[in-house]
Formats: C-alpha cells, structure tokens, sequence
C-alpha cells in the first residue's frame, strides 16, 4: 500500500494578531490549502487540528467557519508537537483507508498571554522551582559550551542563518537579516541566550490536506508523500540526563530513517525545531547531519544552508518564522510541501526531492521533551 | 481494594486521589550532621531515587517508596540565570545538581561564581534550601 501525500498547503504570515479568533487565524489558512489543491470544504471527509492553548473544540470552532460539519473532528494537545500530531492522525486515517481527503491544522495565539515565556503547566515540580522553556535551553547552551569550548558567537551565528533566510520568506514573523554583534548584544533572557537567539511570541496558522494515493492520482496532483511519520514521548528519569544527546529526538529520528529507507545523507531540505538557537546545533547531531561533536563545524562551513550538504529551515526557522506552537508542525509540513513542489518562490531550495520535519514539545520534569515529531517526505510529480 | 491485588512486595494505597499539591506541612529538607539533606524517597525492589517523594517509583510503577535523604553535596551539571519569568522576581539562577545515588535536582543557585561540573553544597533556612558553591558554603 502506497503512503498518503500531503497534496494542499496553506498558512498566514506569522505575527501579533491580536485582534484574530483561533477561526480568524485559521480560517484563511485551510481556506488557502483547498484553493491550492482545487478542493472544497464538502470534499473533506476528516480533521485534525493540533493546538496547544486554544481551548475546547478549537477545531470545531474552525471547521463551521466553512460549512465543514457533520465529519470526525479531532484535537490534538502536545505542546509544540500539537500541529505535527495531528498530522500524524490525519495520516494515519488515510492510511487506514477509513477516508481519502483530511485536513489536518496546526493553530496557536501567544499573543494572549501579553508577552513573556510561555506558560507551563504549574503542576510540573520544575516549574514550580522556576523552570520556564528559555533556562532549559540556557542549561543546554551553557553545556554547549562548557563541552565543545565554544563561545556565545556560534549560537548567535543560528540566529544569524535563521534571519537570513527568514528574510526571505513573506509568512516569517521577522524579515530583516542581523548581524551577530547585534544578536550577542540584544537583552539576555536566559543566559547565555539573547533574545535574538529565542524565537518570538506570536500568533499563526497553517493547513494541509493529506491524501490517499489512490486520490491523489485521480485528481491528477503532485504532492509531498510521507514516507515516515514518527512521534515519540520521552523517557522520563530522576537522574542524570546528557542534555547534548536528546534522546526522544534520537530514537525518533532513527525510527524514521528505518521506516522510510534512507539516510541523512540522502535529504535535501529540512525544518527543524530551532525554538532557540542552541537547539539548532543539537539537532544537527542528533539527527545525525554530522557526527558528535561536529555541529558547530556544519553551520560554520555554510553546509547546512543554500549551496551546503543540506538546507536547514528555509523558512527562517522558529527563530525567524516565528513559533505560535501548536501551528508550527503543520507550518514545518507546509514549507516542505512548498519545496518538494516547486512552490517555495525566491527561498526554493532548487531541485529538492527529499524532506524531513522535526518538531518536540514541552518542557516536562525528567524528560527531554514530552513529545517529538518526526515526518519523512518524497516529491510526487 | 485488598492487598492481594498486588504483587508481592507492593502495597496498597486506596485508590483514590493522591495529594501531592496539599501544602506541605514540613520542609523538603532537614538538617543532618552540619548539612543540608533533601527529603525524597526511593523504591525498595527498583532503587530508584525521588525528589520531591512521590507514591510511585517512576521506572517500574511499584508503590514501595520508602523515604530516603540526598545531599549534602553535589555536582552542578548546568545552569542558567533567567531574566524573564512572569511567576518570581528576576534575575534568578537555577542548574541542575547531580547528587550522590544518582538523583538529578533543579536548584536555585546562590552566590557564585558558576561553572559546569563545579562541586556545590545544599543549604537551607527554616522555609527553603538552596545550593552554594562547595567553596563559598
């Protein structure tokens, strides 16, 4: 049996949109995913929606905006991974064969909460001690640093890739480039990360429509087809834990090499969950773009950019894009699509066949993260 | 619910809601041969240690915890000073210390200065326990 495809895309442009409803966000963006495929809503016969704060039956209160009724409507909560889960759902149902064309959602609005980190869950006994989502990835950039005997200009050198290639992207929440005295001189946040090494708070929304094989065909459509589809909780412990070696992204990513049959090597383009800077670098070790020790080396040596080994968040990433949470799986899978379709206008990266997202979610005590997201990608034509 | 639904080795509790946000009624930490100790648990057939004590041991779901004391010493893995928190007033430092028999705490850091992998003390007043460096305590 053939995987389904992602064959329809669409988001807004990322930003403070203050005064949007979760259906003022959303609407425009799985109305743009249908236009792109030539559907109508009454073709849609599944939905998914992934959210992290936006309250019950946020799917719902999207789908009626557009006369979607009467159909299986799921939400889904896993933090950053929310929008990437519910992917793996709308999958998952077309695979099954239970249905041939589901829209699947990634929706969030930070600007909510007016501005600061992101609020975690005060059950959790780390955020009661004062844990919040920049000191984690402080820690681990410290730890960065302290092992490889690097200084603060590699994580301001992300930001500064981000930036780059955010300024290209019209649906990035920042579009200016940055040098790195800038991103070393901005406002310390959690040390020894700036706020320009932090994505930023914001608002976004994107869709994809996922389709059988079988339908794709009959419509006559290229498409992005998802040759994995990986999700991984953590594994929690009370000891120690190398925070350089996630080993939620770890399992996800050998798992998803395994189901689709190809290796690193053979990836043209990937987004990764660069939520901070440091995160960035991790990933290229994890995912196994290099080996351990290696990743500062990669992003030096232009390799994981346009004209490099492989091109790492064309979109501008988290850092640049922006990171409204539950929206970002799903705007990961829209910018593939994008580029595995020719799509993806001044920042197409040329030729790319093979793709990968990665998204994880949550800061939880004991683990990595609580949820990990991985989606393996082929150009259909 | 009876204890011979359990397997040897384990006992009951009724199966009803665990407390764990009542507030405390005692410290989370005491005061033992001039040091400062954590008061956590660990499970008896896992070895598995806690803190803050829990009912469960979080590898194997065994409900043998016995209450168990960590410190007073300690390694700094990593750290961080936050600038932005909408729940306490900033700057603070936290880290993470790795205390004997294997327990991995989240600290407020005081004093300093920091670096990884630095040897570090619990200490503590009558409200609230902290970590110092091993130098400075």
């Amino acid at each position: 049996m053939t995987a389904p495809a992602i064959i329809g895309a669409g988001m807004i442009p990322m930003g403070r949109h203050k005064q949007s409803s979760y259906g003022g966000l959303a609407v425009p963006a799985l109305r743009a995913a249908l236009r792109s495929c030539d559907l109508t809503p009454r073709d849609i016969q599944l939905v998914t929606c992934g959210h992290a704060f936006g309250g019950m039956l946020t799917g719902q209160r999207i789908a009626k905006e557009v006369g979607i009724g009467g159909v299986p409507i799921l939400n889904v909560d896993n933090a950053c991974s929310g929008g990437a889960s519910a992917l793996q759902l709308a999958v998952r149902e077309v695979e099954s064969g239970r249905v041939d064309l589901a829209l699947a959602i990634g929706v969030d609005k930070l600007t909510q909460f007016g501005g600061g980190t992101l609020p975690l869950v005060e059950e959790d006994p780390e955020v009661r001690a004062g844990m919040v989502m920049p000191a984690l990835y402080g820690m681990r950039a410290g730890r960065y640093l302290h092992e490889r005997g690097e200084g603060p200009e590699v994580l301001a050198d992300v930001s500064r890739k981000a930036r780059r290639h955010g300024a290209a992207n019209p649906f990035a929440q920042y579009r200016s480039e940055v040098t790195r005295d800038e991103v070393l001189a901005a406002r310390p946040i959690a040390d020894p990360l700036t706020l320009l090494m932090c994505c930023p708070t914001g608002d976004g929304a994107a869709a994809v429509i996922v389709a059988s094989d079988a339908k794709r065909r009959q419509l006559g459509l290229p498409g992005a087809r998802v040759t994995a589809s990986v999700l991984h909780s953590g594994k929690a412990t009370t000891g120690f834990r190398h925070m350089l070696k996630p080993e939620i992204t770890m399992n996800s990513a050998r798992d998803a090499y395994e189901a689709a049959g190809i290796g690193p090597a053979d990836l043209d383009v990937i987004e990764l969950h660069d939520a901070f800077s440091i995160a960035e670098l991790i990933y290229y070790e994890a995912l196994h773009l290099c080996p351990e020790g290696d990743s500062a080396g990669l992003l030096r040596g232009g390799r994981t950019t346009y004209g490099g080994d492989v091109v790492v968040n064309p979109s501008g990433g988290l850092l640049s894009k922006g990171h409204p949470v539950g929206a970002s799986g799903i705007a990961q899978a829209v910018e593939i699509f994008w580029h595995l379709t020719g799509r993806a206008g001044a920042r197409q990266v040329d030729g790319a066949r093979r793709a990968m997202t990665h998204v994880t979610g949550g800061g939880i005590a004991g683990m990595d993260h609580g949820a990990c997201t991985i989606h393996l990608y082929e150009a259909m034509t | 619910m009876t204890d011979q639904m359990y397997p040897d080795g384990e006992r009951s509790f009724a199966a009803n809601a665990i407390q764990d946000l009542a507030p405390a009624d005692k410290p989370a930490h005491i005061f033992r041969q001039g040091g400062v100790f954590l008061v956590g648990a660990r499970s008896t057939s896992s070895g598995v240690p806690v803190f803050p004590p829990r009912r469960t041991c979080p590898e194997t779901g065994a409900t043998d915890m016995e209450t168990a004391l960590f410190g007073p010493g300690g390694t700094l893995y990593a750290f961080s000073t936050v600038h932005v928190s909408a729940r306490q007033d900033t700057p603070y430092t936290i880290g993470y210390v790795d205390l004997p028999e294997g327990l991995r705490v989240l600290a407020q850091l005081r004093g300093g200065p920091w670096a990884c992998d630095q040897p570090v003390l619990l200490r503590g007043d009558d409200m609230s326990w902290w970590v110092e460096p091993e130098a400075a305590a």
